[in-house]
Formats: structure tokens, C-alpha cells, sequence
């Protein structure tokens, strides 16, 4: 190769103006990392959004990254609890997704500890397979105790004790997260337009957006635009054409009904549930004042009708709304960023909220770009190695989740139910069905570093949805049967006897972060 | 074979073979596995030596090998990175350290601070901000401690004579249970489905095995038998020819290696406690295998003695791993002797076999799995030996002029061009050099990013010119207490 060492050069001063496009929970976390970590001096940060359109956000349920994001930015996290009518997550319960009645969680922590430098679930396979004393994988994960308990504290900073194996996230409802990251963003610079956009103006040469029209008349210059318009995506999709790759094939789910009701059953849980059902699965997510529900399914396999029926028929509340509808497909964009516009949230694709990856998403491209940003003074003359390399980690973050999300569905055991049985034979990515075939033979968890998720996950989703290796690693034959067994025991007295001491959850959100009790209305989960 | 392999057949030479030999052995012991070493004719002269990168270190900890030992038997002695300068002076010599280049500032990585400060006119070099390479800069050790790790990573590799190692690996191999026999060469024995069944070692010996291990260099015994293709990696690299050889020890034993390149390729100096090995790198077509002692002599101002050459070829078998074989060390992948990769790469080999060793006699999967890793592992290590070709500025000399030319994977131009676009290092999986390598290199070669991460703008120009202070003054004041690479070696070993 020959490389060119020419610099491009920048005028040294000028600012980049930035426009945002929809004010939903993408639109205001992205506002909120651009306004703190970009120097005001040369990052101009404009949000447009309008009242007149509703926002989606079916993520209300987080993963622990959320909170990284929050101390990054600075927020207080018990005003933020308070003011979301958040809830503490520790972990996903999945309920009949094997057979009716099987329920395991996907913590957000691990699975015992390495013994000897073999990791935990070959000691638990080996002494399954031995006939030895031995209890459920989930009993040797402190946060699926700590969730089957209704418990909360924080994670122990020593790293030594029992009581760090975990981490959190929330459950908040996400219209209040945006409405909290709004007032936090515009308090710190960034600059909010109330208005719909009527129009785009673009360069003729570059084909790059130039300006929105507003209806109010107004126009809108920028150098470059985010566009967050939600499943729209009216600048990436709709204007520069990036094109869809579509996955129902492998996630055929395309609708799903969302409505909150009155808490009840379980109560305030510290952690999220997802119910599989008749052509689709269900979830719970209980918020402070309230429970966020919906039914996500495939329009293939159950009518409409029926799943609003079966998802009012199945609250532990009294509802607080009429259902509402969300139409979707599974998939992503091709690109993430194309010419001078970057998508952010359902503008650039759409998982299912089975794993709450959807917060992360916004999140991972929030941090990308900041580090990719275009150098201020170039105005609109985007440098393609820096979108090069952004659209490289789009792709990644996106088909690691996708992966994940489908091992759902192919290891399911509800036969007999159409969708259910369409999802168990039908073909799945190569790179999923390599991570399944190696666990099934030798309780072997993909590994790598970038993109979700952690082996611990894999693990979790792997065995509860009833897969069970056939072996284990041979390294862990240095460990003694008869002293396996021990460690075994200690392990699970030690979570046990830790979790009983724990705080309840709800107890916890009452002293630390209570939210105000004000009656809810027509505040569908959004 | 029905059963989980547990009799592993190691076929192969020198250090491969032995450490193949007690990692396999000491992992897969308790588990029953029994290891049977075949020797085959050693291809080590005393002019040999290992380069190694810091990872060993750990490899050494599980084989409870000890250092100082270690040290005291091969005469080894420590490396905490390469020097590289240019015999015609026209660019300036830099330093790929085994450690941290600056601490992080306000929480953030630091390179992008000094390229923002290089902007704005600071004429401290990255170097400077390497506590490793300025201890190795002054010939002294960097032994860490608690204020050291606070400040960030200080590794360091060996300089291992390889006759000594081999022979040290081998002791150990014997303590640990390993089975020996020796041979001249070998023949493998198929079975009906095509996998090897036994070893024919001449003189009526035969051993038979379920899993193989080729350790035997470059031609491959089993894997060439089984057919396995090989990918030529002759157009990435310009040398096709090395010439080892020894000169007399440096009075003061500088704790890195220097690498001088010149018109017709390079010439490096690899210090050890008895000899300084001196390797040098040419294209054949431009230079003779005599005019290579003669400058390799003249360049590093050496007498030097046991010349021996041989030849490099660079390629990787498209499979590491084919039916019940694997192939390690230059049977799986042959490397460009630059940044001395290769026991990384045998090692790498290793830690994975382990971690998808056969349970049972299908292990389809896990040699899919294998031979995926392997080959990014592979293709990564290459990338960062192949930059260092395509990114020289030796000028008017035809073996750089090559070098420029070489091919280089699509996995590496995207990291140089997101390195100038932005100073910044698109990671990979499977990646063995960390971004601060990668940044030390591609600086050293005179790249220069267009534009830093953006983030660090909201640092105050005081906080960075403070911090630059303290982190100067920190490298300064923890150098002088570390002891010269000498005084450590004699209290050490």
C-alpha cells in the first residue's frame, strides 16, 4: 500500500453546528453527552423537536450501562430515580420461554467464580454430569438471589466479597428520562426549537442536508445532523436513502401493544420480566408509581385482537390506559452515518426490547461519535475515515445483539405453537449456531471484548433456555470431586446467607429515591 | 477414535516442541492426558535467540517456571522494547516501549493530550512520556511498585539464547511426565477416515496418538502430509533471507534490543548475558549472503562469529488445526522476524488449544472455532509487523522502497487511516499489540494525526501543561531509583 501522508488541513478556528432531530430519549441523551463532553467553543448543539409527535421509547428497561452514562454526565442518580419514577433492575426474568412454567433470570452479574483458572460453569457441569451434589446454575448467581428475593443495595466496592459479583440498571419510564435530560441539556447550553419539520434542503453536489424547514417558516442550518425521528428516520432512511437490512427473518416479530397498569402481583420487582406467549412474549417493567406493560408478537401468528386481549387479560392491575399499537420491523440500517447525517435509536434500526439493548444503542453511538466527531471549521466536509470507523462499530454492536437475541427463540421447547415451532427450525446466523453447538458439546461461552454481551450473559440465556452441555473443559478435572462439592456448598451459603440480609427493594427505593405519588393519566408506556 | 484424546503426540523441535510439550502436560495432567514428545533434529544455532514480548512472563508463572532461573541457565537478560533507528540518520531513531506511554489526564487516555499539545508547539517526543522507554534509555531496569502502577503499564519481555531455552524447557518437560523419544524424521500413519493414527520414528519405533501436535517448523511434517494448503505472505514483507550471528557481549547490557535499518534491510542487535546476537534481515535479490556479514558486522560495530543463514518465508496455513492435528509455531504460521512475534504466536496457539481442547472424539466445532482465532490471531500480529514496512520513510533505498509497496491487510489500512484521521486505533478482536504499540509505531514512522479526540478540549491548557509536568518529573525522579540493568542482573540471577 501506499500510504498518503498529506494532511488535511483545518482553518484553526470555526465551530461545527450540530442539529439534532426529535426530542425522544435518543435525541435528549445524545444532546446531553454532545453538551458534556464537547467543548461549547466549537460544538454548537440545536434540538428540534415537536409536542405534535409522540415518542416510542418501548425501552424503559435498561442495562447497567445506563449508569455509566449517567455518572458520566453528572446527574445525581437519586433525583434522577426520583424524577423518572425509577426502579432498580438487577436482572431479565424469563417466564415459559422452555416450557410453560420454566422461568430463569439473566442477571446482571456473574455465575460463581473461576476455580483453579477454569471458569465456574465447567466445575457446575462436571459435577452435574458426576451425580454430585449440586443446585440449579441460577442458585450460584448472587443477583438472580437477589432478585428472587425482592432485594437491593448497592454493589460492595471490595472485590473480594460475594456482594460485588453484581451490577444495576433502572427501570424508569423513558418519557421522563427524556423530559429530566431536556431540562439537564438546555440548562447546559444546548439550544431547544419547538417546531415540526416541513422540509429539507440538501446540497446539490454533496447531496448532504444543508437546512430543515420548519412549518412555523423557520429554517435550520447545520454541519451536521442527528437524525433521531425515531422509526421514521426522516433524514437517514428518507433522505439519504441508506438502505435496510431486515432481519424478521430471523426475529419475525412486527407489533406490539404497550399499557400500563396498576402494580400488583410480584409488586415493585428489581428486575424485569419477560413472559413468553401464544406468537410473541410479554413484558413487566415496575416503576415506582406504576407497571409498564406490552405484548410484543408476530402479526404472522396471533391477530391483533387477540394479543390485546390476552395482554389486558393478563395485568396485575387494574390498566391505566387504552393499549396502544407500535408497528416495527426487525432490522438495521446498513450504515449508521451517511454523508453528514447520523442516526441515532429506531432512525438506525430496531431490536425487539427482549434484552433492553435499545438505551444502549443510543448510548454506544452517543460515545462513538463524540470520539468521531467532525472537526469543527470543516463545516458539512465530513472526513469518510472517521464515518468509516463509526459505521464499523455500528454494524458490530447491532449483529452481536441480534445473535443474541434469536438464541431466545431458536432454544425455545413451547411445541406446537406455530410461531414457536417456525422459530426452533429455522435457520440462524452461522456465528449464533457456532456459540450454541460449542456450549451444548463442552459448556463453552463466546468471549470477545467489543459489543454486549458478557459470557456470564450467554451463559444465563444458554442453560435457561434449556440447553445443557454434554461436557466440560479437562482442566477442570484438577479440582477434586469431593472438594468441588464443598466449594459448591460455601458458594451457595455464602449468596444465601448474604442475600437474607439485604434490604427489600422497594424499602430501599422509599428511603433512597422515592418518587412523587402523583396520579397518572393518559401517560401510555412510552 | 471414539473416546476424548488422551494421548497428545508432540512432533517437533526446540522451543516449540517443549512448550507445547509442559503446557499440554501440566494443563492436561490431571485430567489423564498423557504427553509423548518426538524430537526431531535441533535447527538452533548458538546464534539464536528469542525476542519475546511481555506475555510469557505469565506462560512462565503456570509452567512455575522461575525467572532469575531461567535467566541464570539461558544467560538471558531483560527487554523492555526495542529501539529503532536508521543508519542514514535521516530520520530520528524511536522507541517501542513494553509499557505505558504517559497517564491518563481528567480520566482520559493521554496520547490525545500530546497531540493536541504537539499542535500548539510542545517539543517533548511521545517517548519521553514512557516511563518504560526512558528507564530503557538509560540502561536501567523498571521494576514496578505501588507509585509505578498508579502511573500505568510497565512490562517487559527476555532476550532468551534459544539453544539454553530449548534445553531448559526440555528439563522441564522430563520433570513434568512428558514422554520422550527422539528421531530423525518421522512418518505419519493415516487411518481410513484420513486422520493420523500413529508417527513411524524409524528403527521399527512407532508411536501412536490421538491428537498431534506438529511443532516442526516451517515444513510442517503432518500438516504438509495431511495436505493442508499454505497462504504466502511473501508479498507483505521484503526480507526473504536472515543471517544470525554472535559478537562479544556489551560491557554495559542495554535492556532493549536496537534495530538499524539500512539501505538493503536491518540489521538488530539483541543483547544477552553472554553474547550480543546480532540478526540480520535482507532481500537476497539485492544483497549477497557475504555483503550481508561483511555490513551486518560494519552496522553493528561487532566481530562477529556462527554466522548462519536461513531463509524467511511468511505464510500461514489456511487451517492451524486439521483433522486431529495442530499445527504451532511456523508449521502453523510463519512470521517476518521484525518485533519477534513468534513464541507469542506459539503461545496464543496454546492458551486456545486449551480452552477448546477435545472432550471427546468429535471436535468438529472446536476446530472451527480454533482455527477462526487463530488465523485473526495470526493476521493481527502480521498487521503490526507489516506496518512497520509500509510506514518507513527510508529513502532511495530499494528494500524500503518495497517495503512502502508491500501489500497490507484492509484490517490495517482502516487503522492507519482512522490513526490520521483522528490519532486513534480501531480496535479488533485478537489483537496482541495494545493502542499504545500501535501509536508508538505509527508516530515513530512520522504520522501525524490530522485531529484529536475532541473530548479532551474541556481540559484547561493549565490542567494538560501540569500534568505534562508532573508526569515529566515522575519519569525523571523514578528512573534514577531503578538499578541499571547490570547491577540487577548480578543481584538478580
Amino acid at each position: 500500500m501506499q500510504i498518503d501522508r498529506t494532511k488535511r488541513v483545518s482553518p484553526p478556528m470555526g465551530r461545527l453546528k450540530v442539529v439534532i432531530v426529535g426530542g425522544g430519549t435518543a435525541g435528549w441523551m445524545c444532546a446531553a453527552g454532545f453538551s458534556r463532553l464537547l467543548d461549547p467553543a466549537a460544538y454548537d448543539v440545536t434540538l428540534i423537536e415537536s409536542d405534535e409527535i409522540a415518542t416510542v421509547g418501548v425501552g424503559e428497561a435498561t442495562l447497567p450501562h445506563i449508569k455509566t452514562y449517567n455518572d458520566m454526565l453528572g446527574i445525581d442518580e437519586a433525583q434522577f430515580l426520583r424524577e423518572t419514577q425509577g426502579s432498580i433492575k438487577l436482572g431479565i426474568e424469563f417466564r415459559d420461554w422452555n416450557q410453560a412454567g420454566d422461568r430463569y433470570i439473566h442477571p446482571f452479574g456473574t455465575f460463581g467464580e473461576p476455580w483453579n483458572g477454569v471458569d465456574f460453569q465447567h466445575h457446575w457441569v462436571r459435577a452435574k454430569l458426576a451425580g454430585r451434589e449440586v443446585a440449579p446454575l441460577q442458585a450460584y448467581s448472587y443477583a438472580v438471589a437477589a432478585c428472587r428475593a425482592n432485594a437491593f443495595e448497592f454493589p460492595n466496592q471490595d472485590d473480594k466479597s460475594i456482594r460485588s459479583t453484581y451490577a444495576y440498571a433502572y427501570h424508569f419510564d423513558a418519557s421522563l428520562y427524556a423530559g429530566f435530560l431536556r431540562r439537564w441539556s438546555t440548562a447546559r447550553g444546548v439550544t431547544r426549537i419547538e417546531g415540526m419539520v416541513s422540509g429539507v434542503e440538501r446540497d446539490g453536489q454533496s447531496g448532504h442536508v444543508r437546512s430543515l424547514s420548519l412549518k412555523s417558516g423557520a429554517t435550520i442550518a447545520g454541519d451536521l445532523f442527528i437524525d433521531c425521528t425515531g422509526f421514521r428516520s426522516l433524514l437517514l432512511g428518507g433522505q439519504m436513502e441508506v438502505e435496510w437490512q431486515d432481519w424478521a427473518k430471523w426475529l419475525p416479530c412486527d407489533r406490539a401493544w404497550a399499557v400500563p397498569c396498576v402494580t400488583g402481583g410480584d409488586g415493585v420487582t428489581p428486575y424485569t420480566r419477560a413472559s413468553a406467549d401464544l406468537g410473541g412474549w410479554r413484558w413487566r417493567i415496575p416503576l415506582q408509581h406504576r407497571t409498564g406493560n406490552g405484548y410484543v408478537f408476530s402479526s404472522q401468528f396471533i391477530d391483533e385482537d387477540r394479543a390485546r386481549e390476552t395482554l389486558l387479560a393478563k395485568l396485575d392491575g387494574a390498566a391505566l390506559d387504552e393499549p396502544r399499537m407500535l408497528r416495527f420491523k426487525a432490522g438495521r440500517r446498513v450504515r449508521g452515518w451517511s454523508g453528514n447525517v447520523v442516526a441515532m435509536g429506531l432512525a438506525s434500526g430496531f431490536l425487539e426490547p427482549l434484552e433492553s439493548t435499545s438505551i444502549f444503542l443510543i448510548q454506544a453511538a452517543v460515545i462513538d461519535l463524540v470520539n468521531l466527531m467532525p472537526t469543527p471549521g470543516e463545516g458539512d466536509r465530513m472526513d469518510p475515515r472517521l464515518i468509516a470507523e463509526f459505521n464499523r462499530f455500528f454494524e458490530i454492536q447491532y449483529d452481536r445483539i441480534r445473535d443474541f437475541l434469536i438464541l431466545h427463540y431458536r432454544a425455545n421447547s413451547r411445541f406446537g405453537e406455530p410461531l414457536w415451532d417456525h422459530v426452533r427450525t429455522m435457520d440462524i446466523p452461522d456465528s449464533l449456531a457456532a456459540k450454541m453447538e460449542l456450549f451444548e458439546a463442552r459448556a463453552h461461552l463466546p468471549d470477545y471484548k467489543y459489543g454486549l454481551f458478557s459470557r456470564d450473559s450467554w451463559l444465563s440465556v444458554l442453560e435457561g433456555q434449556g440447553l445443557m452441555p454434554r461436557a466440560y473443559d479437562r482442566l477442570a478435572e484438577s479440582l477434586p470431586l469431593d472438594e468441588l462439592e464443598a466449594k459448591l456448598r460455601d458458594l451457595k451459603t455464602r449468596i444465601d446467607s448474604n442475600v437474607a440480609t439485604m434490604t427489600g427493594h422497594a424499602d430501599f427505593l422509599r428511603s433512597y429515591a422515592p418518587g412523587e405519588r402523583a396520579p397518572v393519566l393518559a401517560s401510555v408506556a412510552s | 477414535m471414539n473416546g476424548a484424546p488422551d494421548k497428545i503426540v508432540v512432533v517437533g523441535r526446540d522451543a516449540t516442541l517443549w512448550l507445547a510439550a509442559c503446557v499440554l502436560r501440566s494443563a492436561l495432567k490431571p485430567a489423564g492426558v498423557e504427553v509423548t514428545a518426538i524430537e526431531l533434529p535441533t535447527r538452533l544455532t548458538p546464534a539464536d535467540l528469542h525476542a519475546t514480548l511481555p506475555a510469557l512472563e505469565a506462560l512462565h508463572g503456570q509452567l512455575r517456571i522461575d525467572e532469575a532461573a531461567l535467566l541464570r541457565a539461558t544467560r538471558g537478560a531483560f527487554t523492555l522494547g526495542q529501539n529503532f533507528a536508521d543508519v542514514s540518520g535521516a530520520t530520528p531513531a524511536f522507541f517501542h516501549a513494553h509499557g505505558a506511554y504517559g497517564a491518563p489526564i481528567d480520566a482520559r487516555d493521554f496520547f490525545p493530550f500530546w497531540l493536541k499539545a504537539r499542535g500548539l508547539g510542545l517539543n517533548v517526543g511521545l517517548e519521553d512520556f514512557s516511563l518504560t522507554a526512558a528507564a530503557a534509555r538509560q540502561g536501567r531496569m523498571l521494576l514496578p511498585d505501588e507509585e509505578t502502577e498508579v502511573f500505568g503499564r510497565t512490562d517487559y519481555g527476555y532476550h532468551l539464547p534459544a539453544l539454553a531455552y530449548a534445553a531448559t524447557l526440555k528439563t522441564l518437560a522430563g520433570r513434568l511426565g512428558v514422554k520422550m523419544h527422539q528421531a530423525l524424521a518421522v512418518a505419519p500413519t493415516l487411518d481410513a477416515d484420513g486422520d493420523i493414527a500413529a508417527l513411524d520414528l524409524g528403527e521399527g519405533r512407532c508411536v501412536a496418538g490421538d491428537l498431534f501436535i506438529d511443532a516442526s517448523g516451517g515444513e510442517g511434517v503432518l500438516v504438509s502430509a495431511l495436505g493442508v494448503a499454505r497462504e504466502s505472505w511473501r508479498d507483505f514483507f521484503p526480507a526473504d533471507r536472515v543471517l544470525r550471528a554472535v559478537g562479544p557481549r556489551f560491557a554495559a547490557l542495554p535492556p532493549y534490543a536496537d534495530i538499524r535499518a539500512w539501505a538493503r534491510g536491518w540489521v538488530g542487535l539483541y543483547p544477552s548475558q553472554a553474547h550480543t546476537h546480532v540478526s540480520q534481515v535482507y532481500a537476497g535479490d539485492l544483497c549477497t549472503d557475504d555483503q550481508a556479514l561483511e555490513l551486518a558486522g560494519r552496522i553493528s560495530g561487532q566481530a562477529l562469529t556462527d554466522a548462519v543463514v536461513s531463509v524467511s518465508d511468511p505464510g500461514r496455513r489456511v487451517e492451524a488445526w486439521s483433522r486431529n492435528c495442530v499445527a504451532l509455531g511456523e508449521a502453523a504460521c510463519a512470521f517476518d522476524p521484525v518485533h519477534g512475534v513468534a513464541l507469542q504466536a506459539v503461545q496464543l496457539g496454546l492458551v486456545h488449544l486449551l480452552s477448546l481442547f477435545p472432550v471427546s472424539g468429535q471436535f468438529r466445532a472446536e476446530r472451527a472455532e480454533y482455527n477462526t482465532t487463530m488465523r485473526e490471531v495470526y493476521e493481527r500480529l502480521r498487521d503490526f509487523q507489516s506496518l512497520h514496512h509500509v510506514a518507513n520513510r527510508y529513502a532511495g533505498a530499494p528494500f524500503w522502497e518495497r517495503a512502502r509497496a508491500a501489500d497490507a491487510s484492509d484490517v490495517l489500512a482502516h487503522k492507519i487511516a482512522t490513526f490520521q484521521a483522528r490519532g486513534e486505533i480501531p480496535p479488533s478482536e485478537h489483537e496482541t499489540f495494545v493502542a499504545d504499540s500501535w501509536r508508538a509505531l505509527l508516530v515513530g514512522h512520522g504520522l501525524t494525526p490530522d485531529t484529536h479526540a475532541p473530548m479532551i478540549d474541556r481540559t484547561s491548557p493549565e490542567v494538560m501543561k501540569s500534568e505534562f509536568r508532573r508526569i515529566l518529573s515522575f519519569i525523571k525522579e523514578q528512573v534514577l531509583k531503578q538499578p541499571t540493568h547490570d547491577l540487577y542482573l548480578e543481584s538478580f540471577c
